[in-house]
């Protein structure tokens, strides 16, 4: 069970910082960090800058990622922004748009 | 008698603010919401709000049943019923179909609910204590 689960219909304007892990299935507007992990769920949005852990997204995020792990856009994923971290995967199925640094 | 829930589990469109989380900024939408960590900013919600023990609000409240059990410094404003659990430390003023609240709680603030008189207290009672 995750600590902090942003519900479908529940919109966040503003900064969420959680020690623990975070889903999204909702609206964030603003920025996300977490120093655990972050699941973005199919039908998700965040417009936002997210600093995390490992990070896994289904759904939308406009924003940079930096994840201090890893980064999983799966299939569905629509992503614009530049990602940072040290493993990425793309599935096939994920759109995607921005830079990718992977600190080599 | 409705007693102050401490649930820890969601289900369904329920979101959670977990205990190490801080959200700053507007909380709005559908579903229930359950804040065991930090909020300073509004919380706008359809469905339930509850502020769980140990919970830090900055927030003005705006939901159907609220259950305060932590600290919360704001208005609330519920369409049903508001439940001041014994843990809870509230200021700020509250509006609400009921309310209710446990010993132990402390609570600093105006209480507004609208409610209907028993019969036998009808208009020829209610009539003076309304006239302003």
């Amino acid at each position: 069970m995750a600590s902090t689960v942003i519900g479908a219909g529940i919109t966040i304007e503003g900064e969420v910082t959680a020690d623990d892990d975070v889903v999204v299935q909702g609206t964030i507007r603003g920025k996300l960090t977490s120093r655990d992990a972050v699941t973005v769920e199919s039908g998700a949005v965040v417009e936002a800058d997210v600093a995390s852990g490992p990070l896994s997204v289904a759904g939308a995020v406009t924003g940079n990622i930096t994840s201090s792990d890893r980064v999983d856009l799966q299939a569905g994923a629509k992503v614009v922004g530049n990602v940072k971290a040290t493993r990425i995967t793309i599935a096939d199925g994920a759109q995607f748009k921005g830079n990718v640094d992977m600190d080599v | 008698m409705a007693q102050a829930r401490t649930k820890n589990t969601v289900s369904g469109d329920a979101s959670l603010i977990g205990a190490g989380t801080r959200v700053r900024g507007r909380v709005t939408g559908d579903g229930d919401v359950v804040i065991g960590g930090h909020v300073e900013g509004d919380v706008v919600v359809r469905g339930d709000v509850t502020i769980e023990d140990g919970a830090r609000c900055t927030s003005n409240v705006e939901g159907h049943a609220v259950t305060v059990a932590g600290e919360l410094a704001g208005d609330v404003s519920a369409s049903g019923p508001v439940v001041v659990g014994a843990t809870a430390r509230l200021r700020g003023n509250v509006r609400g179909a009921q309310f209710s609240m446990e010993d132990g709680a402390s609570f600093a603030g105006r209480v507004e609910c609208e409610f209907e008189l028993p019969d036998g207290l009808g208009e020829d009672h209610a009539a003076p204590a309304r006239r302003r």
